[in-house]
């Protein structure tokens, strides 16, 4: 199981002011803060804590079921320039994050020997609507499944229960593919596992 | 406060994070920010800040967690008020 978030740096910067009082306090823990506060680009550092905790929150709520927005539960530990694990309720997640120009992604899973994701990808949007870029982001999904598995695409749909996970379903299969799927601004990504 | 005046004033207070402006034209106390309002999750944050400011009450990490829709939000802020 994956979950993965993806934190596009120039949205973020004009819908977020981080500097804002309380922002850091309700979103991350002391030693959390204090990382940020020691990090050459206290932004970067940031978006990378906070795209660890989604992805982490995102194969949890897999898990277990239910949503909370309680980022104070979700503990970060950096273990590299790109490796990390998030803990949640005492269970560990691996992390792994990109980190470019543009945007931060991290990729969770449920522990460091369990397979990579056997779809991963990240893609630019164009600059449409948030509703008409939610369509194309669907799209590609299926698509690209598909390609990769050789399934006609005609027969798979993107849907989500009623926490808003999202699975791909095949037509005349019981079995449901679990996605993750994020989108920020002008990026989106998914995996598939 | 009415719950009806609650809701307007929460209205105002969401709409710069709105995404989906459906969501939002047909707000109500069972609005999800984040499912039917599609409010990024990072953007939630400032939500309960902007609450926190109007109301001027102080939202404890505990009621922080419960607060993922409007009705969930005015419970707390009932809750915070009548604390005072």
């Amino acid at each position: 199981m994956t979950g993965n978030d993806i934190v596009d740096k120039f949205t973020a910067a004009a819908e977020s002011n981080w500097k804002r009082k309380g922002f850091l306090e309700k979103l991350f823990t002391g030693q959390e803060q204090q990382l940020i506060g020691e990090a050459s680009i206290p932004e970067d550092m940031l978006w990378r804590l906070w795209t660890m905790k989604e992805s982490a929150y995102k194969i949890y709520t897999r898990q277990f079921g239910g949503r909370f927005f309680a980022p104070h539960k979700i503990n970060c530990t950096i273990l590299s320039n790109t490796s990390g694990c998030v803990t949640l309720n005492t269970i560990n997640y691996q992390t792994i994050t990109r980190s470019t120009k543009n945007y931060i992604y991290s990729m969770a899973r449920l522990d460091k020997n369990a397979q990579q994701a056997f779809l991963n990808c990240c893609f630019r949007l164009p600059q449409w609507t948030y509703a008409k870029q939610q369509a194309f982001i669907y799209d590609n999904i299926i698509n690209q499944y598909a390609v990769f598995t050789g399934t006609i695409k005609n027969g798979l749909s993107l849907k989500k229960d009623k926490d808003g996970i999202p699975f791909l379903s095949c037509q005349g299969d019981m079995s449901v593919i679990p996605v993750s799927i994020t989108h920020h601004g002008h990026f989106a990504a998914f995996t598939i596992y | 406060m009415s719950k009806d005046a609650m809701i307007e004033k929460l209205k105002s207070i969401v709409k710069p994070y709105v995404k989906n402006e459906e969501g939002f034209n047909n707000l109500n106390a069972d609005s999800d920010f984040m499912k039917d309002l599609k409010i990024n999750s990072a953007n939630l944050v400032d939500v309960i800040l902007d609450i926190e400011n109007e109301f001027d009450i102080l939202i404890d990490n505990e009621s922080m967690e419960k607060m993922l829709t409007v009705q969930s939000a005015m419970d707390t802020i009932n809750a915070k008020l009548g604390e005072k």
